[in-house]
């Protein structure tokens, strides 16, 4: 028996989210009513989109294994960890600490994405970002957001 | 007909010369030549970041500042590809093949004047285009019924689709999976909700911005943070002259010509855009040269034509837009989903219901190209002086906007955790090769077409011969499969292929 090899790693990746998102849409759709064409219910558009793009999915799987693509590029866990955790910190400390600290915060966070940090740096750029915000965000552009934690 | 079109005007210029709407003109103008500078930050997310501030403003005024952005962009992109070697936006990649060269040269100050001006102008035909077609179009779309506009979408997606660079069966994947994230929410029509997993704020659907801004904004400042820092010296030598010898302008003004013509119907075409035009407008430069060697040398042709193309594609892709209600590309769909805040749904309608705002940004376009020839030109030190800001202190600022412009939508954080969500989603997608644009048109555009799929066949009873049997339908249906056709010949696709090489 021949090997079976995977020629295209990037199309396989593609076809798996593809398939994913075409199982679920089909399984989290399933309690929708299809209706009919003539009524269409509130799962008919959806069990259409999500069949197709499951079938797409399959298709990309396929070819994946017959027609030579580019590798994968190396996936560098840090940069992304620390910006999603950096999106994190602000979106749920800034009710609780107000903006000016939570942009500090955020700064530090997010700084250490790259590997070589500059504490002292950073912690100036924290400063001036902090404050750079409220006068643009809040005085400025009048935006609803709490500068302090005794704001509310 | 032609008194019409300089009344229109008129009545354009008044709304658009108003104190308020040329200072937003002006805002948009200087922001679209700072992101279009700074390397990392693209138009799609600055655009999507300041759509919360707009709320509060006019819909005039909040469009005018957004359509400034964009076309701003692609002014300021060529200051940096031009001095750095730095593309700041897509747009201006190609700029930089003969840019840059005559840079070297000691003709930066030709390549930056030809550049404004060849822009200057494409930005000006671009908006005599939006005032001549616009019209045209918006009447032939009051002939358009559910069909009609069912049909147009689909022509308008795979259109999209082909035109992008990279796999098409990728790109259909995408726009699929944008439609079906588009239908997220409540079902407008059965009130039943739709993949909320029981969370409450998505009840309404997904919001854009999250979605946007983690898919382009945050993605992208990934992508650069795991690239190796790059040394950006600007050019030394000084922009003494920036007006261009007569060589140049007897070089640059054919070229200027062709560009504008190509990048403004290039513009109308959905998936088209400033991206698309610059490099056809390339590869043209070079196939029509006498002497082709002389390209990535300095050849002025390589920079006017380009440079005009990007501009007048950026003008004509309001086109569609503003009279079909169809998005052409990522950034149209970002102005589509501002209209819609505001109330205003595009479409064919928006020039009888709210003339004012439809000829106010035909005129506020104009208006705002002559900023853009005065904020580049003269203060083009200014700009290349931000360069020296290096990226390990810029991306935390980008960062911070993006999220407060996310915070600032409907004060949850919520939407900041769907926004971590997109950003994860969005790195997935890079890493397999799979472009983001697509989606976000095929986002806004799912629950359209939804419903006017649902009219069509309430109205043919089910029947999906109604497609075929309406003539403009049908019309739209055969350009989309000869369209499909002509994208699966491998000719085709190996000269789009080499468009996007050049």
């Amino acid at each position: 028996m021949a090997r079976v090899r995977v020629k295209g790693p990037q199309d396989l990746g593609a076809a798996i989210v593809f398939i994913v998102i075409g199982i679920a849409g089909l399984v989290f759709g399933q309690d929708l009513a299809f209706g009919s064409s003539a009524k269409m219910g509130p799962g008919y558009f959806p069990t259409i989109l999500s069949g197709l793009i499951l079938a797409l999915g399959t298709g990309l799987l396929i070819y994946s294994f017959i027609v030579d693509g580019p590798p994968i590029e190396t996936v560098q866990v840090r940069p992304i960890a620390l910006i999603v955790i950096s999106i994190l910190v602000f979106g749920y400390l800034l009710e609780l600490l107000g903006l000016v600290v939570t942009a500090f915060l955020m700064t530090l966070v997010a700084a250490h994405a790259r590997r070589k940090v500059n504490l002292r740096e950073n912690i100036y750029l924290g400063i001036g970002l902090s404050v750079f915000s409220v006068l643009i965000f809040v005085r400025g552009l009048s935006q609803p957001l709490p500068v302090w934690w005794w704001a509310q | 007909m032609d008194i019409n079109i300089i009344h229109n005007l008129a009545t354009g210029f008044s709304a658009a010369l108003s104190l308020q709407n040329l200072w937003f003109a002006l805002v948009g103008c200087m922001l679209g030549t700072l992101i279009g500078v700074l390397p990392g930050i693209g138009p799609i997310p600055t655009i999507a970041m300041l759509l919360p501030v707009t709320f509060g403003l006019d819909p005039l005024s909040s469009l005018i500042m957004l359509a400034g952005i964009y076309y701003g962009a692609q002014y300021g992109g060529s200051t940096t590809s031009i001095l750095v070697n730095m593309p700041g936006e897509a747009s201006s990649i190609v700029t930089t093949l003969d840019g840059h060269p005559m840079a070297k040269q000691g003709r930066a100050g030709a390549a930056l004047s030809v550049a404004a001006l060849g822009s200057f102008f494409a930005g000006c035909v671009g908006t005599i285009f939006i005032a001549a077609f616009g019209p045209v179009l918006a009447g032939l779309a009051q002939e358009f019924n559910s069909p009609d506009y069912f049909s147009l979408m689909v022509l308008g997606l795979v259109m999209a689709v082909v035109l992008a660079h990279g796999s098409v069966v990728k790109a259909i994947g995408m726009v699929l999976i944008g439609l079906l994230l588009g239908l997220v929410g409540t079902d407008v029509n059965s009130g039943v909700t739709r993949y909320t997993f029981g969370i409450s704020e998505i009840w309404d659907g997904i919001d854009f911005l999250p979605l946007v801004i983690g898919l382009f904004g945050i993605v992208e400042v990934i992508r650069n943070l795991e690239q190796h820092d790059e040394h950006r010296v600007p050019i030394s030598t000084k922009i003494r002259d920036l007006w261009p010898s007569k060589k140049d302008f007897q070089q640059s003004w054919p070229a200027v010509l062709r560009g504008t013509a190509l990048g403004s119907v290039l513009g109308i075409l959905p998936g088209g855009g400033a991206v698309l035009a610059s490099f056809a407008s390339y590869t043209m430069e070079k196939k029509i040269a006498k002497d082709p060697s002389r390209f990535g040398k300095g050849a002025i042709e390589g920079v006017a034509g380009p440079e005009s193309a990007n501009n007048a594609a950026a003008q004509t892709s309001f086109i569609p837009l503003l009279t079909l209600g169809l998005p052409s590309n990522a950034i149209m769909a970002i102005m589509m989903g501002a209209m819609i805040i505001h109330g205003i749904q595009p479409g064919s309608a928006v020039m009888t219901k709210h003339p004012e705002l439809f000829w106010g940004m035909v005129a506020s376009m104009w208006i705002g190209n002559a900023m853009l020839v005065i904020i580049n030109l003269p203060m083009v030190g200014i700009w290349v002086k931000l360069l020296a800001v290096p990226y390990r202190l810029l991306y935390p600022a980008i960062l911070l906007f993006c999220v407060i412009g996310v915070y600032s939508t409907n004060n949850s954080s919520a939407q900041l955790a769907l926004t971590a969500a997109f950003t994860v989603f969005g790195y997935i997608l890079i890493r397999f090769e799979c472009e983001p644009a697509p989606l976000v048109l095929g986002f806004v555009l799912g629950p359209i077409m939804e419903e006017n799929l649902r009219r069509a066949l309430v109205f043919s009873r089910g029947d999906p011969m109604i497609f075929i049997q309406r003539p403009i339908s049908a019309t739209l249906l055969v350009l989309t499969i000869a369209l499909i056709i002509l994208a699966v010949i491998p000719q085709i696709r190996r000269t789009r292929d080499v468009a996007f090489q050049e």
